[in-house]
């Protein structure tokens, strides 16, 4: 902020952050994120694999989409004006993984514990739209 | 959509109706008294001495980060002051109503105080000292001290730094309000599930609360980003990451902390008023909704929000253990890394909190060890400190007295922290005021390093010392207090008294209870020392003036500056050659070079937007708060308005000529944090908005 | 004990009298990207509680995903919201090169695309509440309208933003403050195609796995 002043007088659009600009990246994330999903989709409306199997695939293409995305829409990399988005997201991705993952976990354990179907009133059965 | 409400509504006015101000309750009239006095007693000199434009120009319009600062610190004191008063009246009521046949007295049955009213008191106790104190003590000692420590003129986001204070004020007065208009939740600081759904809590007191904590939370994830990047962009030539200050070093973790788990907060709290205002299942007992679930997302915050706290404690530690031993800092690298270790692993330990929730073995197992692990890190600070000291030239000032206080309190809070941590005792005294005692130690050394840190840095900040005498004697009593009441309170755990009774039923706790109220009344004598202390500093002003250094033995960067700092911070950017610059300096004959000619310098200017914003998410949460629908709404439009707005008018600044700067500096006369900071320019003035 | 050794020979600087400006530009995108940082917690916080409250016995016996979700029809969603963040990429190209015109006609290709996303996800909300299916039914149909309004309001917002926009460019040009924005906005907007890329796959495609 303070010395923004003298900066100014230099041309935003020369900053590296707008040069990073590239149709070619762009277009390639969105062709990978509509594919990917596609195949996604179509592997789950047609039951190509087993429903065990299916949940870590399509798991994985969220997570490969994620990676690729911020490569080539977010446009991280390591320049000296990215380097520190690119730092603080891993940091931030650790807790994404503790904080979902222990939960799930935790209540997955509970569930098992407090929750089983054996016990009296736990027959609960999902119903249908009315 | 809207949950619809038993009793009356208006559009006008929401749920508030003149029932709702209780002026029959006699506890609360002289609260409401205490407070007009203290209003009448502050208003009275300001319009005396006509400082309205004064207060209203310098300091609530101000972006100026160590203005921000003070007012965060005068409004965690504040709030402190109230959270005290709560507490002496939690431990007045027990041991009032322990036994049968311990008498009553107003409406209440034992003690003085009827359940829901003693159920509001322990609330907004642990709601104002966590949230409200402590939180905005740090928030604002980082704030002061730590654009001065890297040789920064300011925060990155100047205007964004006075936005979070003001939200976090707004939230404060949030539950002011709720001391004399309506109620405050009766579920505790945490808000215990699913007593804070609406069927269990129709009043307004669970919405205070919630809309309380979710707008001052707003104001502290806004000054974490602006922390966060002030020390990654901002920092002056030659502050490597290897030269960095230990309180930069500790804000810096502490506010990767306000960034990323404050947002959890905010999705248990609008979760919460989901189920509240539109009748949604998340935690309710029935329906499908998971009352754990509340459980667990607000302690996936609650958890490393404690570690938000105490890890700027021990950067405060950290810095005035070596000023007074004289020696470096022993150990920096493990200090940084201890740090940071603790940060990451408050990330996987707050199931802890609920390990009789029954996850399971593997799954205590798992949060048991991770707790534990937090010990190790924290074991190397506690070495540090001691081998800091070690062979130390040491100076018993009180900011030093009350860090080594802080060591010792760490080491009780630690060590009965790691018993809990272990679920077999955790099952035990799970519940009991053993486990109050035990974080009470905790949040308390973060006190103690914060009246420490409040006395080594206010000459910086204020240009004059406070009286040792009396704030030797406010540590004093301060911690006989602490002691007398927490060794109590965890014998009171083992004889298995549990928490939040307003009425005691076995007569045998009777003895501790005495001594823990012995306690109380010398806390109360600390705290007239603490004003005691104000009075004489201030009366005294004149004959502790003090330099840039008021200690001698000061080592970074904040002390090479005037005091008080004048509010360009630098009249020229400062050089960074070593770790403890100012330390080199000394070391090296440099600390008295000044600058041998200035050059333009750039300042930003004051704004009314962040006050006005404030003002306006109050009238947001009241609004929410009453069902005010038309105030609520109008206030969340009129802030987006005014931050469109704000955007069409890009401050440019001011600058500072390099005569002014030569004239101000020669004089000596670089006006102070309370004179009038705006530069002899008279285009400044208009430029308010 | 041994006192800091000074820099080895020649004269030590003690002052900057001409430090080296602090990058405008960079210093705000990266307070915006800590911002989304922690926006981006938020829907860890709320997919937390999804993986939490889609259990059979959270549906209360109401519908379950199975029930609610139609990947296929949400398949036009994700086409629409990730055309829209192509949209306001190929703005930023035209940034680029300083055409106001290039900018300004990408924005509002975005916005565009960005209505027919809204559109679709409140058709399909007012179909889902006209079976029944609302939030107040059941734990899990809460978690699953809180989730999409959630990135529905963020989608909001954005368009909010992008009319902005608008406007400052028409009036001010590419000023740094003006450049600034718009590179926050892009980090926002496609910020919010990493979200529907979770929010597609463990809500819409993982609902339909039995």
């Amino acid at each position: 902020m303070t010395d923004a002043h003298h900066h100014a007088a230099t041309d935003p659009l020369a900053h590296p952050e707008v040069q990073q600009a590239s149709a070619a990246a762009y277009i390639s994330a969105y062709v990978l994120t509509v594919g990917l999903l596609g195949v996604g989709l179509f592997m789950t409306e047609r039951h190509l694999v087993t429903p065990h199997s299916l949940i870590p695939v399509i798991a994985a293409f969220a997570i490969f989409l994620l990676v690729a995305q911020s490569l080539l829409f977010l446009g991280l990399d390591v320049s000296h004006s990215n380097i520190w988005k690119t730092v603080s997201l891993m940091l931030t991705v650790p807790l994404f993984i503790l904080s979902i993952g222990l939960t799930v976990w935790m209540f997955h354990s509970l569930d098992h514990l407090v929750m089983s179907p054996e016990m009296p009133g736990m027959s609960l059965q999902p119903g249908t739209l009315q | 959509m809207l949950v619809h409400l038993q009793g009356p509504w208006s559009p006008w006015f929401g749920r508030l109706t003149l029932g709702d101000i209780p002026y029959t309750n006699p506890v609360i009239i002289f609260a409401f008294l205490f407070t007009v006095v203290a209003g009448i007693a502050l208003a009275v000199p300001v319009l005396y001495y006509r400082k309205l434009g004064y207060i209203f120009r310098e300091w609530l319009c101000s972006v100026d980060h160590k203005k921000i600062g003070v007012m965060y610190i005068i409004l965690g004191l504040v709030m402190m002051f109230r959270g005290f008063i709560d507490g002496m009246m939690i431990r007045t009521q027990q041991v009032t109503a322990d036994g049968p046949h311990s008498p009553g007295f107003l409406s209440a049955q034992h003690g003085y105080l009827p359940p829901a009213h003693f159920d509001q008191i322990y609330s907004s106790h642990g709601t104002l000292m966590i949230i409200f104190a402590v939180g905005p003590i740090l928030t604002g000692l980082g704030n002061i001290i730590v654009p001065l420590q890297i040789g920064a003129r300011d925060m990155a986001f100047p205007r964004m730094n006075a936005i979070s204070l003001w939200l976090s004020v707004s939230g404060a007065m949030l539950i002011m309000a709720s001391l004399f208009i309506g109620d405050f939740s009766t579920a505790g600081w945490v808000g215990l599930i699913p007593l804070t759904e609406l069927p269990y809590s129709p009043s307004v007191g669970v919405d205070y609360w919630m809309w309380a904590l979710q707008i001052s939370s707003i104001g502290t994830t806004l000054n974490a980003i602006n922390i966060i990047t002030t020390i990654i962009a901002m920092r002056a030539p030659g502050m490597r990451w290897d030269r960095l200050p230990i309180f930069t070093w500790t804000t810096l973790s502490t506010n990767i902390i306000g960034l990323t788990a404050f947002p959890i907060l905010g999705v248990a709290l609008a979760l919460l008023g989901a189920d509240r205002y539109l009748g949604t299942h998340f935690f309710t007992g029935g329906q499908g909704g998971n009352l754990m679930l509340y459980t667990d997302l607000f302690w996936i915050w609650g958890h490393p929000e404690v570690y938000f706290l105490v890890l700027p404690a021990f950067g405060i530690i950290s810095e005035i253990i070596p000023t007074f031993s004289e020696k470096p800092l022993f150990g920096y690298t493990t200090m940084v890394a201890a740090t940071f270790a603790i940060a990451g692993v408050a990330w996987a330990v707050w199931l802890h909190h609920f390990f009789t929730m029954g996850a399971g073995p593997w799954v205590n197992t798992f949060f048991s060890v991770a707790t534990m692990l937090v010990g190790i890190p924290t074991g190397v600070k506690v070495f540090n400190w001691i081998l800091t000291m070690y062979r130390g030239r040491i100076t018993y000032t009180t900011p030093m007295l009350w860090s080594v206080s802080a060591i010792l309190m760490l080491l009780i809070g630690g060590l009965t922290g790691i018993m809990l941590a272990n679920p077999a005792i955790n099952y035990t005294v799970h519940n009991s005021v053993f486990v109050i005692a035990h974080f009470h130690c905790m949040v308390l050394l973060i006190a103690f390093a914060i009246f420490a840190a409040i006395i080594y840095w206010f000459p910086k900040v204020f240009g004059f010392r406070l009286d040792e005498h009396s704030s030797k004697r406010f540590f004093i009593f301060f911690v006989l207090g602490t002691v007398t009441v927490f060794t109590a309170m965890f014998a009171l755990g083992f004889m298995g008294e549990t928490r939040r009774l307003d009425y005691l039923y076995d007569p045998q706790w009777l003895p501790l209870l005495i001594v823990e109220e012995i306690g109380i009344v010398f806390y109360c004598i600390s705290v007239g020392y603490f004003f005691r202390m104000l009075y004489v500093s201030i009366r005294d002003r004149g004959r502790n003036q003090c330099g840039a250094d008021p200690w001698g033995t000061a080592r970074t960067l904040e002390f090479l500056t005037h005091s008080p700092v004048p509010f360009y911070n630098f009249a020229v950017t400062p050089h960074v050659n070593a770790l403890d610059e100012l330390a080199w300096r000394r070391a090296n004959g440099h600390a008295d070079t000044p600058p041998d000619h200035y050059e333009p310098v750039h300042m930003p200017n004051s704004s009314m937007i962040p006050v006005i914003i404030g003002v306006l998410s109050f009238g947001f949460g009241f609004g929410m708060v009453w069902r005010i629908w038309w105030m609520a709404g109008f206030s969340l439009l009129a802030i987006i308005a005014l931050i469109i707005l704000g955007s069409f008018m890009p401050d440019p600044g001011y600058t500072i000529s390099p005569e002014e700067m030569r004239e101000m500096e020669a004089q000596h006369r670089a006006p102070g944090i309370m004179a009038d900071s705006h530069p002899p320019h008279p285009a400044a003035e208009e430029r308010l908005v | 004990m041994s006192a800091p050794k000074s820099t080895a020979g020649g004269a030590v600087q003690l002052w900057e009298y001409q430090p080296k400006p602090h990058d405008p530009v960079s210093t705000k995108t990266l307070g915006f990207w800590l911002y989304m940082l922690s926006d981006a917690l938020i829907f860890a916080g709320l997919f937390a509680a999804y993986g939490v409250l889609d259990q059979p016995m959270n549906a209360a016996g109401g519908p379950t995903a199975m029930q609610v979700v139609h990947p296929v029809a949400a398949f036009w969603q994700t086409l629409a919201v990730l055309t829209s963040v192509l949209a306001y990429s190929l703005a930023t190209v035209a940034l680029k090169a300083g055409s106001r015109a290039g900018v300004a006609l990408g924005i509002l290709a975005a916005m565009a695309l960005g209505l027919v996303f809204l559109g679709l996800e409140l058709n399909d909300f007012v179909t889902l509440f006209a079976m029944g299916a609302t939030p107040e039914r059941s734990g899990f149909l809460s978690v699953f309208f809180v989730l999409i309004a959630s990135h529905g309001l963020h989608m909001a917002f954005g368009l909010l933003w992008m009319l902005v926009m608008l406007v400052q460019i028409m009036r001010f040009g590419f000023t740094t403050e003006v450049v600034t924005r718009l590179l926050s906005l892009r980090l926002f907007w496609q910020f919010q195609a990493s979200v529907w890329v979770c929010v597609y796959v463990f809500v819409y495609l993982k609902g339909i796995v039995p």
